[in-house]
C-alpha cells in the first residue's frame, strides 16, 4: 500500500516535473535516454569535484535538480585542486569523512571499491529502470564491481584519442591528408616523409602517456594494454604488445619520432605542445585537447582516427570516463543516488554538451550532436573522436601501476634506448609486484 | 617532600626563581607545539607498528614494517640518494650563502635589489621553477645545452639519466635554499660588534684575516643554526624532486631521484601503505635526531657564544 | 658602520653577485612574462622570455573571471599570515628567552624534543593532523589556519641562537636590579635582536604565506581558503593555463617582495650594538 502510494506520488511529481522541463525536451525533439526522478525526501549533501570549470557546469545542473526535482535539498559543492585531489580524498577517507557524492576516475576506482568505500548504485539503477548497457563498456566497465558486475558509478564524460595533424606540413610534403581507413604502414610512410631532420622537424609523436600514447597501439593488435582485465597479469611482455612497441621504437630509431628529453617531458601535453610548436607533424591526442587546439594553434590542422593495424584492421582508442560515485557511508544514500541519476540524465548532461570541450557520457544522439555542434564553426573533424568510441578499450590499471608504465616504460624505450624486451621485462616485474597474486 | 621538590628546581632561591620563570616562559610554545604537532607525530609513530591503508581498520603488526624496511632495496636507494644529496648540497649551499651574505653586507650601491634577487627563489612559484629548470636542463633546446654544446655535451639527458638526475635536483635545492640561508646569515652578521673589526684593523689584519678571525667565530651561532637547519631540510628534500622529475619519471627513472621523504609520500598516498610510510618517518626522525644530537654535542668545539648558556 | 671598500673588490663583488642574481631570478622572469602571454604563445618551444603580444591586463581580468574569489584568498592569506606572525612573535620570543637564559630541570631535553618536531616531514603527519583538527571541530575555520601555526620550533631555535649571541652582562644589570624578566626581554633583549627579528619575520611571513598542504586539508570553502590553494585551483585535470597560474603566482609573490624590501633594511651592520656600553 505504502509502496503504491509512493509510486503514485513519484509519477505525479514526475509529470509535474516533466511539464516544467518541457522547453528542454521540446528543443531536443527525441526521447530522453535517462529520465530524472523526483527525490523522495530532500536533505543535504556534500559533493566534491576537481575542476572549477566542471564545478560551474555541475553547479548549474544541480540548481536545476534542486528546483525541479528536489526542492529543499542542499548541496555543498566543493572544488578540490586536481593536483592534490586524490591525496585530499584519501586524507578525508582516513578520517572517515568521504564526501557524499564525488568524482572518481577509472584508474582510482579499484582502491575505493576494494575497500568498500563506494556505494553500490546498481539497486538504484534497477529501481529507476536505467539499463546500464546504454553506456559503452569502455565507459562503465571499469566501474563495475563484484560478482554480478554491479555498476557503482554514473559516467560523466568520455574521452577518446585521435591523431592531430598539421595540414600545412602535409601540403608542403605533397602528401594527401590521412583518412579514417589508413593503416600503420601509411602512418609510418607519412611520418617518414614529413620528417625534416635538417630543420629539427619530426614526423610523429605518439607514445606519451597511458591514454594518449602507446597503449592505443597495443590495443589495436587486440591485446589488452598493460594489465589484463582481471588485473592479474602484466600484458606488456606478451608478443603483440612487444610487436606494437617495436613498431613505435622503429620510428624513434629512424629519427622520425622525437625522444622524451627532446620534447622536454613524458606527458601527453609535452608531445602536444611540441606539435603546436610545429616541431612534429602528427601527434596523438585526446578529445579534451580540441578547445585548446582551436584556441591556440596557428597553422592549419585537423584530426583523423588513429591508423588501423594492418592485420587486425582495427583502430582502437583508449577511452576514459570520469564517474560520479557516492560514499558507502553517506547518511543520505537515496538522495545521493537521486542526484547522480539527475546528473547522468539527458537533462543534467545538457550542461556539459553545451559547454563544449567535455564530451558528455549520456549516449543520447541529441546530446552527442550538441557536443559536436559546439565546435561548429572550427571546421574540425571532431566526429573522429565519436567514431573512435565504436571500437575502444577501457582503462585497466590502478594507482601505482599508472605511473610506472606511463613514464618509466616510455623513458626507457624512447629516451634511454633500452631494448623493448628488456624494458617491458623490468616494468612488468614492477607491475606484477603490485598485482594481487 | 617539599624540600625535595624545591631541590629539583634548583639549589638556591634565586635558581629556583629562575627555573620557575624559565618554565613559565617556555610553556606556551612548548605546550602548543606538543599538542598540535607532538600528538600527530605520536599518532604517526603508533601507525608505524600497524598495517593501515587509510580506509580499512588498522591492524597491529609489531615490527613487520621495520623488518620490511631493512630489506627493501627501494628504501635503501632512497636513503643513499638522500645522503648523496645532502653531501652535494649542504656544503655548497653553506659556502655560497655565507659568501653572498658577506658580499651583500658591504655598503654596495643597489644592494637592496641584489638581496631581493637572491631571496626571490624562496617566494617564486614552484610551477614556474619546474618549467624553467626543466627547460634549462632540456637537451638540445635548453640553455645549459647551448653552453655545453661546444664540448659535445649538448644532448646530455640530465633529467632521465639515473646517474645524473641528482645533479639538477641538487642544483634546484641549492637555488631555492640560498635566499633563506642568506637572510639568517645577514641577521647574524649584524650582531657582530663593529668595534671588533676596528680593533682588527688597528692590529693590521687584512681582509681575509678579519673574516677568518672576527667574522667566522662571531658568526658561529648563526652558522650552527644554518647547518642544523640545512641538514634537517636536506633529509626532507621533496619539492625539488617533485619539481624536477614531474615531467619525466616522477621520482626519477628506476627511483634514481627518489629521496626518503619522496619515498614516504609515495608509499603513503600512492600505495596507501600508511603504516609502512610511518615506519619510514620514524627511521628518518631517528636519523636526523642522531645527526642533530651529534651537532649539538660538537658545537662546543666550534660555536662561540658571547654569553654562556644561562 | 660604513666601511669604504676598494674599487677592485667592488668590481669583483658586483660581477659575482650579478651573475648569480641572473640565475636566481630566471624563473621569476619567466613567471612574470608568462603572466602576460596570450594563450596562443604559452606552449611554444623553446621557452620564450618575453611575450610577443603582451596582454597583462586581459590576463588579470581573466584571472578574476576564472577565480572570482581570488581577492578573498589573498585577504585570507594576509589574515592567516599576520595571525601566525603575531602568535609566533609572542610564544617563540618568550620560549627562546626562557631556553636561552633560565636553566630549569629538563631544559635541554625539552629543547631537543621541540627541535625533533622539525625532523618529521609534514607528509608523514598530514592525516593525524587532519584528524586532530577535525576532532577539534576546526575544519573550515581560521582557528585551524592560525592557532597551530602560532607555535614554531624553527622560530624558537632562530631566536634562541640570536639571544645567546647577546652578551649576558647587558641583561644582568637589569636582572639583578630585580626587574621582571618580561621587562628585560621587552626593553633590552628584543631591541638588541632587531636583525634576528627581521629574519624571523621574513621567514615566518614567507612560510605562512606559502603554506599549502596543511590549509589544503583543513579548509574546503572560499571563505577560509588561502591564496596558494586559489592558485592550485586554476589548474584542471586536462588544462594548465600557465598564464593564469603565473598571473596568480605573481599577485601572490608581490606582497612578499614588498615585505622583504621593508624588512631587509634592518640588516644593516652595527645598528644593534651602537648605543650599548660593553
Amino acid at each position: 500500500m505504502f509502496k503504491m502510494k509512493q509510486t503514485m506520488l513519484v509519477i505525479v511529481l514526475f509529470l509535474v516535473a516533466s511539464l516544467l522541463a518541457v522547453p528542454v525536451q521540446a528543443q531536443e525533439g527525441s526521447d530522453p535516454v535517462i529520465t530524472p526522478v523526483v527525490c523522495e525526501e530532500p536533505g543535504s549533501l556534500t559533493m566534491w569535484v576537481w575542476d572549477e570549470t566542471w564545478a560551474a557546469i555541475i553547479g548549474a545542473s544541480i540548481d536545476v535538480w534542486i528546483a525541479e526535482y528536489c526542492p529543499g535539498a542542499e548541496v555543498d559543492l566543493q572544488v578540490q585542486p586536481w593536483g592534490q585531489y586524490w591525496d585530499v580524498l584519501k586524507t578525508n577517507a582516513a578520517g572517515g569523512d568521504l564526501p557524499d557524492v564525488f568524482n572518481m576516475s577509472q584508474d582510482r576506482f579499484f582502491f575505493y571499491a576494494d575497500n568498500d568505500a563506494i556505494l553500490d548504485l546498481q539497486p538504484y539503477w534497477d529501481m529507476y529502470g536505467v539499463d546500464t548497457t546504454i553506456w559503452g563498456s569502455g565507459l562503465v566497465g571499469p566501474y563495475r564491481w563484484g560478482e554480478a558486475g554491479d555498476l557503482y558509478a554514473a559516467p560523466v564524460n568520455w574521452d577518446t584519442i585521435a591523431m592531430f595533424y598539421n595540414k600545412d606540413m602535409f601540403d608542403a610534403a605533397g602528401l594527401d591528408y590521412p583518412t579514417a581507413d589508413w593503416t600503420w604502414d601509411d602512418f609510418a610512410a607519412d611520418a617518414a616523409a614529413l620528417t625534416d631532420a635538417d630543420n629539427d622537424v619530426y614526423g610523429a609523436a605518439v607514445y606519451s602517456e597511458y591514454q594518449s600514447g602507446y597503449p592505443n597501439w597495443i590495443a589495436a593488435t587486440g591485446e589488452t594494454p598493460v594489465v589484463d582485465a582481471a588485473r592479474t597479469d602484466c600484458t606488456l611482455d606478451n608478443e603483440d604488445s612487444i610487436a606494437a612497441l617495436n613498431f613505435l621504437k622503429g620510428l624513434y630509431d629512424e629519427g622520425i619520432m622525437p625522444g622524451v628529453s627532446i620534447m622536454g617531458g613524458a606527458s601527453a601535453d609535452d608531445s602536444f605542445n611540441f606539435w603546436a610548436s610545429e616541431r612534429v607533424a602528427m601527434v596523438s591526442g585526446g578529445s579534451w585537447k580540441l578547445p585548446q587546439a582551436i584556441d591556440e594553434v596557428t597553422f592549419n590542422w585537423d584530426v583523423v582516427q588513429l591508423p588501423k593495424h594492418p592485420e587486425t584492421g582495427r583502430s582502437r582508442s583508449i577511452v576514459h570516463s570520469v564517474g560520479y560515485v557516492a560514499s558507502a557511508r553517506t547518511a543520505n544514500p537515496d538522495l545521493a543516488a537521486n542526484l547522480i541519476l539527475f546528473l547522468a540524465s539527458d537533462e543534467g548532461q545538457m550542461f556539459f554538451a553545451e559547454g563544449g570541450g567535455v564530451a558528455p557520457a549520456n549516449p543520447s544522439p541529441a546530446i552527442q550532436q550538441m557536443w559536436l555542434d559546439s565546435f561548429g564553426d572550427a571546421g574540425v573533424n571532431a566526429q573522429a573522436f565519436v567514431d573512435a568510441t565504436a571500437d575502444s578499450q577501457g582503462v585497466t590499471v590502478f594507482d601505482e601501476v599508472w605511473d610506472v608504465m606511463n613514464t618509466e616504460l616510455v623513458v626507457q624505450i624512447f629516451d634511454l634506448d633500452i631494448p623493448v624486451e628488456d624494458a617491458v621485462a623490468s616494468v612488468c616485474e614492477a607491475i606484477n609486484a603490485e598485482l594481487p597474486e | 617532600m617539599t624540600s625535595t621538590l624545591l631541590k629539583f628546581f634548583g639549589p638556591t632561591p634565586l635558581s629556583r626563581r629562575k627555573a620557575l620563570w624559565g618554565m613559565a616562559l617556555v610553556a606556551p610554545n612548548v605546550l602548543g607545539l606538543f599538542f598540535f604537532f607532538g600528538v600527530p607525530v605520536l599518532m604517526a609513530f603508533i601507525t608505524s607498528f600497524r598495517e593501515w591503508n587509510a580506509i580499512k581498520p588498522a591492524r597491529y603488526v609489531g615490527f613487520d614494517n621495520f623488518e620490511r624496511l631493512a630489506t627493501d632495496p627501494k628504501f635503501e636507494q632512497a636513503l643513499t640518494n638522500t645522503f648523496k644529496l645532502i653531501g652535494l648540497t649542504v656544503p655548497i649551499e653553506m659556502v655560497l650563502a655565507l659568501g653572498i651574505a658577506v658580499l651583500l653586507n658591504q655598503p654596495l650601491r643597489g644592494r637592496n635589489w641584489l638581496r631581493m634577487a637572491y631571496f626571490l627563489p624562496v617566494v617564486t612559484s614552484t610551477v614556474a621553477a619546474s618549467v624553467v629548470w626543466t627547460s634549462i636542463f632540456q637537451p638540445r633546446y635548453g640553455i645549459l645545452s647551448d653552453l655545453l654544446a661546444p664540448v659535445g655535451l649538448g644532448e646530455t639527458k640530465w633529467l632521465v639519466d639515473p646517474g645524473l638526475v641528482l645533479i639538477p635536483v641538487g642544483v634546484v635545492a641549492i637555488w631555492q635554499r640560498l635566499g633563506f640561508d642568506m637572510v639568517l646569515f645577514l641577521a647574524g652578521l649584524q650582531a657582530i660588534p663593529g668595534e671588533l673589526y676596528e680593533a682588527a684593523l688597528i692590529d693590521g689584519a687584512n681582509r681575509w684575516q678579519r673574516f677568518r678571525n672576527v667574522t667566522l667565530p662571531m658568526l658561529s651561532p648563526t652558522t650552527f643554526l644554518v647547518v642544523v637547519l640545512a641538514i634537517i631540510n636536506g633529509f626532507q628534500i621533496f619539492d625539488q624532486v617533485y619539481v624536477m622529475t614531474l615531467r619525466t619519471v616522477p621520482g626519477g627513472v628506476g627511483g634514481s631521484a627518489t629521496t626518503l621523504t619522496y619515498f614516504l609520500y609515495r608509499r603513503a598516498f600512492t600505495n596507501s601503505e600508511f603504516g609502512y610510510a610511518s615506519a619510514v618517518a620514524l627511521v628518518l626522525f631517528l636519523l636526523v635526531l642522531g645527526v642533530t644530537v651529534v651537532q649539538l654535542v660538537m658545537q662546543r668545539y666550534w660555536v662561540y657564544y658571547e654569553s654562556d648558556e644561562g | 658602520m660604513r666601511r669604504d671598500i676598494s674599487l677592485p673588490i667592488q668590481a669583483i663583488s658586483y660581477a659575482v653577485l650579478i651573475a648569480g642574481a641572473v640565475v636566481m631570478i630566471l624563473p621569476f622572469v619567466w613567471m612574470t612574462s608568462t603572466a602576460c602571454k596570450p594563450s596562443a604563445e604559452l606552449n611554444k618551444l623553446p621557452v620564450r622570455w618575453l611575450p610577443d603580444n603582451p596582454v597583462c591586463g586581459d590576463n588579470l581580468d581573466l584571472l578574476y573571471d576564472t577565480s572570482p574569489h581570488f581577492n578573498r584568498y589573498l585577504l585570507n592569506s594576509a589574515f592567516v599570515t599576520l595571525g601566525r606572525l603575531l602568535g609566533q612573535l609572542v610564544t617563540c620570543s618568550l620560549a627562546a628567552y626562557g631556553f636561552a637564559r633560565f636553566p630549569f630541570p629538563g631544559r635541554n631535553i625539552i629543547f631537543a624534543m621541540c627541535l625533533g618536531l622539525l625532523m618529521i616531514p609534514f607528509q608523514a603527519i598530514l592525516i593525524p593532523e587532519y584528524i586532530l583538527i577535525r576532532d577539534l571541530g576546526w575544519i573550515d575555520t581560521f582557528y585551524a589556519l592560525i592557532v597551530p601555526g602560532s607555535f614554531s620550533a624553527f622560530a624558537l631555535f632562530l631566536l634562541r641562537q640570536a639571544f645567546l649571541q647577546i652578551p649576558i652582562e647587558i641583561e644582568e644589570a637589569a636582572i639583578i636590579d630585580g626587574a621582571n624578566p618580561l621587562r628585560v626581554l621587552w626593553h633590552v633583549t628584543l631591541p638588541l635582536s632587531t636583525p634576528a627579528l627581521a629574519a624571523f619575520a621574513v621567514i615566518t611571513v614567507q612560510a605562512a604565506w606559502n603554506d599549502f598542504l596543511y590549509p589544503l586539508v583543513v579548509s574546503n570553502t572560499p571563505d577560509t581558503r588561502v591564496v596558494t590553494i586559489g592558485i592550485a585551483l586554476l589548474q584542471g585535470e586536462r588544462r594548465t593555463p600557465f598564464n593564469l597560474l603565473m598571473m596568480g603566482s605573481l599577485l601572490a609573490t608581490l606582497p612578499m617582495m614588498v615585505i622583504f624590501m621593508l624588512l631587509q633594511r634592518y640588516f644593516i651592520a652595527g645598528i644593534s650594538m651602537g648605543g650599548v656600553k660593553r
